[in-house]
């Protein structure tokens, strides 16, 4: 499969990354001599200088036997240039692009096949707001991901000294409390697919397996009871922060919203009803405790400034703040800023690969999920009448070590999978599977008619 | 640095060559030559050092090579692979004195073609076999073959590549570093069994044919015969070695878009045109200077100084005359092409046509801003822009070459050798070529240098090969240093 990246920022260094890893033909097109230099240094990819504006530049990278075309550079314009052309040169591609500006959003038709031909458009900010007010609903999760359209979440929690389960051995965990499914450990920078025999460590941090329906009954077991939010501050007004304000606007909630910039503040108070708009500086520490930081059960730092998200969380932490959710883009500080304590982390280009990956694995795989640094992915798949593992018990597939099916949803119900376990076709897997299984599991998923 | 990985990497390397050797093993019981045991006992040391060290190191999780990793494994694994080469010199009692041995060894790994042998003819023909053999692997590269071999080897693989490679700018002709790798290689293999089948139909014996193909391919030089392809007396077989000498000198990419589709691409190469113009000239002015003085008839002439000019530029060493017999004029051409080398990409030695073009580029400029005290100027190849990192390095590459050539011929001097020899053997080695001339010239070998000597010119045949950088960061304390 070759796949052709325009852009070389974190969206498209990180999309690259991925599918070299997972052995595809990657070329990658950006402008910036520096970048494209790293590229070659660190990533096995092709890649070229110039402008994937340019024609002659997509036919040079194969534009003509490429399946994907991926245009993730930080230019809207650029981007829905580079699908137009790649439309023409080559019109059985599936082009993604990523678009920032809310008003090209808006106008759907637009982008339909017909006029600029994108399947795909990428937008990390709504994502990210969908993400954060996903995370408000359970306080303490360091990151939720739906799957079957909500009816089963993956909720990853962040386990300290103090927590009941530090210590325990999974194989202990279902037979005390009931099902409580763990997907995948992440200890330090390496990503465990656990079995019965592992034990939680305290600074792990864990991916649960749970139904929506039993969300309240699982987090009081994990003691982390559903506190009813009601205070909390926004800082920062760009795009994100403004969508996430307007979102709460309509909730009953007593929320504030901080930003330096007079004029962001001035029209973000026309736009809003109830919200509290402060013009101030989010890192200013008597500010915060003036805005009583210490009985907010929330602080949302989505400033443009990565650095200052950080810092502007961990203040509030010191001043008591409940929780925080940080936004941080760049991704190589995902494992520190956990590691500081920081308990929930967003990323917008996490969120984009994530899309992206689930576009290319469709058709087997329904969703898929990049867990940290992308070592591990959960990945939600329908078994097919065809594929090897229906009809057999699990004990006797042939599943890569590194892999394992975490819960089968068959109608309404989950099952917990043990060996003997048979998958029925239709049931919906889910599946925690380490990077360098991927490949694996999918041909695993695949219909066997297809290798004829 | 990772110790264990390089370390890992080399005893897969040594292993693998080991196997390797099976296919002398072959030759040595078809023709029953007694060499057999020799090879199998190679065999055996090879693969079980190298099997014994894989399995102390085995394991490895992280694969990611950085820079110094693959100048590091590089390196040392051209070392080792020398000394696996010398077992069956060593064993078979074909070359009994190490030093030697691993000269012939290295040389053959380098493509240099230079020998210590005084009369090849009488040797096990496997031994001559696996002579041409480790000329035909390390023409294009015994990490390039494993980069293609070895499925771990992703983004590692464009480190070690880089460090093998010799060229100043490297493209992946692929997305993948491996599917490049393996493209290269089945160029190689298609040219060679193309040269082999053209060698057969020229009436040359079959097992001649494979040896001469897997030294012509490589730019190498080892011959089986003391008078080297001369020992043919055939204008046919000259010719056709001396068509695929030029083309193992042409980049290797080029050849790539010739089969994928872009011929243009292969005429419109400002360093194609260049290596080709001056092979014309050249073969032009040796013609006229070897016509009548050494030749009588226009067509001999003509045939011994394009094969002369040929075999020398492209650093392949193969000689069907004594060019020593040659006026001093033509002495002299031959002796400046043994610096210049074929294309960049290319299995042939020496600075190489595209170093050559834009330093001469370079020069223009400066003179040029002289003239022009505010103009903009820029070196660039063709269309392209050359960087100024690239032309630094291209500086620094060239100035370092003719450094080590000054300092290896006069240590060579040192060491008792004539003015002639001394350079021409210091250059012929550091450009990989073979023949020199006075003492180790075209008829001679190099049997005569003193042991010292053998040395310095084992580690310039290793210098020129891997483009001195590679070898030479590894001398820096720098290097070593966490």
């Amino acid at each position: 499969m070759r796949v052709i990246i325009v852009g070389a920022g974190e969206v498209g260094y990180h999309i690259a990354k991925k599918l070299s890893d997972e052995k595809r033909d990657v070329v990658l097109i950006d402008k910036d001599p520096g970048k494209i230099r790293r590229i070659n240094e660190n990533l096995d990819v092709q890649a070229f200088l110039g402008s994937g504006t340019s024609p002659k530049m997509l036919r040079q990278a194969g534009i003509q036997d490429a399946q994907l075309l991926v245009a993730a550079t930080d230019m809207d314009e650029v981007n829905l240039i580079a699908c137009l052309l790649a439309r023409n040169l080559n019109r059985y591609a599936v082009k993604i692009a990523r678009v920032r500006n809310q008003e090209y959003l808006q106008e759907k038709s637009l982008f339909s096949k017909d006029l600029l031909g994108v399947d795909l458009i990428i937008n990390t900010q709504s994502m990210m707001v969908e993400t954060i007010l996903n995370l408000m609903d359970i306080p303490g999760a360091s990151e939720v991901i739906d799957f079957l359209g909500g009816a089963v979440k993956l909720v990853s929690f962040l386990i300290f000294e103090d927590s009941p389960l530090a210590g325990k051995k999974l194989s202990e965990l279902s037979n005390q409390e009931g099902k409580l499914l763990v997907g995948a450990i992440v200890r330090g920078h390496k990503i465990l697919i656990p079995n019965g025999n592992d034990t939680i460590q305290p600074m792990d941090l864990v991916y649960f397996v749970i139904k929506k329906s039993e969300l309240d009954q699982t987090l009081s077991r994990l003691h982390m009871p559903a506190k009813p939010m009601r205070n909390v501050i926004i800082v920062g007004a760009g795009g994100t922060g403004m969508a996430v304000a307007k979102a709460l606007d309509q909730r009953r909630l007593n929320v504030k919203l901080i930003d330096q910039d007079g004029a962001k503040c001035k029209e973000a108070n026309r736009l809003l009803e109830k919200v509290v708009v402060i013009k101030g500086d989010g890192g200013d520490r008597d500010l915060l405790i003036e805005e009583n930081a210490r009985a907010m059960d929330m602080l949302i730092a989505v400033t443009d400034d990565e650095e200052s998200n950080v810092l502007i969380s961990l203040l509030a932490k010191e001043l008591g703040t409940a929780r925080t959710i940080t936004r941080v883009s760049k991704l190589s500080y995902m494992h520190v800023v956990s590691n500081v304590g920081l308990d929930t982390v967003i990323n917008p280009r996490m969120a984009a690969v994530r899309a992206i990956l689930q576009y290319i694995r469709r058709g087997k795989i329904i969703s898929v999920a990049p867990l940290r640094e992308e070592q591990a992915e959960a990945i939600e798949a329908e078994a097919l009448e065809t594929s090897d593992i229906v009809n057999v018990p699990l004990s006797k597939v042939d599943f890569p070590p590194g892999a394992i099916i975490g819960a089968i949803l068959r109608g309404d119900a989950i099952v917990i999978p043990t060996g003997s376990t048979v998958v029925l076709p239709h049931d919906h897997l889910i599946i925690f599977a380490v990077q360098k299984v991927i490949n694996k599991v999918e041909k695993l998923l695949t219909v066997k008619l297809e290798y004829f | 640095m990772k110790t264990g990985l390089i370390v890992y990497m080399i005893a897969l390397l040594v292993f693998y060559l080991g196997v390797s050797m099976f296919l002398p093993l072959f030759v040595a019981l078809v023709y029953q030559d007694g060499s057999a045991f020799a090879f199998f006992v190679s065999i055996l040391i090879a693969c079980c050092l190298g099997g014994v060290v894989y399995l102390f190191t085995r394991g490895q999780k992280d694969f990611h090579l950085t820079h110094r990793d693959g100048l590091a494994i590089v390196t040392f694994g051209w070392i080792a692979a020398g000394f696996i080469g010398t077992l069956p010199y060593l064993l078979s009692g074909s070359i009994p004195d190490f030093t030697m041995a691993y000269f012939e060894s290295v040389s053959g790994f380098t493509t240099t073609g230079a020998s210590i042998l005084k009369d090849v003819q009488h040797l096990p023909p496997a031994v001559l076999f696996w002579r041409a053999q480790t000329q035909w692997m390390g023409g294009m590269g015994i990490i390039v073959l494993s980069i293609a071999i070895l499925p771990f080897l992703g983004i590692g693989g464009m480190e070690l590549y880089k460090a093998e490679t010799p060229s100043p700018v490297v493209d992946k002709l692929t997305p993948r570093i491996s599917s490049t790798a393996k493209l290269l290689w089945k160029i190689y293999i298609f040219l060679t069994l193309f040269l082999i089948i053209l060698l057969l139909l020229g009436g040359m014996p079959l097992y001649d044919s494979i040896c001469h193909s897997f030294a012509a391919m490589p730019t190498g030089g080892f011959s089986t015969k003391n008078v080297s392809v001369g020992y043919y007396q055939s204008s046919y077989i000259d010719y056709v070695i001396l068509l695929f000498m030029f083309i193992a000198g042409v980049n290797f990419s080029l050849h790539y878009k010739l089969v994928s589709g872009h011929p243009k691409q292969f005429f419109r190469d400002p360093e194609f045109r260049v290596y080709l113009y001056i092979t014309v000239i050249a073969i032009l002015v040796v013609s006229a200077n070897i016509y009548g003085t050494v030749y009588p008839r226009i067509q001999d002439a003509l045939r011994y100084a394009s094969f002369q000019v040929v075999s020398i530029m492209t650093t392949t060493g193969f000689v069907t005359a004594d060019f020593e017999q040659w006026p001093v004029f033509s002495q002299l051409i031959l002796f400046v092409f043994m610096f210049l080398g074929g294309m960049a990409g290319s299995t042939a030695g020496g600075i190489k046509i595209m170093r050559i073009i834009l330093l001469v580029k370079h020069c223009y400029l400066e003179i040029f801003r002289i003239i022009h005290p505010h103009a903009t100027t820029m070196v660039k190849l063709g269309r392209t822009p050359v960087s100024q990192t690239i032309m630094r390095s291209i500086w620094g590459f060239f100035i370092l070459y003719l450094v080590i050539f000054m300092i290896g011929a006069i240590a060579l001097a040192a060491l008792g050798l004539d003015i002639i020899s001394a350079l021409t053997a210091m250059a012929t080695c550091l450009g990989n070529v073979g023949p020199g001339l006075g003492s180790v010239g075209p008829m001679d070998n190099y049997s005569v240098i003193p042991v010292t000597g053998q040395w310095i010119l084992i580690v310039s045949m290793l210098l020129g090969r891997l483009e001195i950088y590679t070898i030479i960061v590894l001398l820096m304390p720098a290097f070593w240093r966490k």
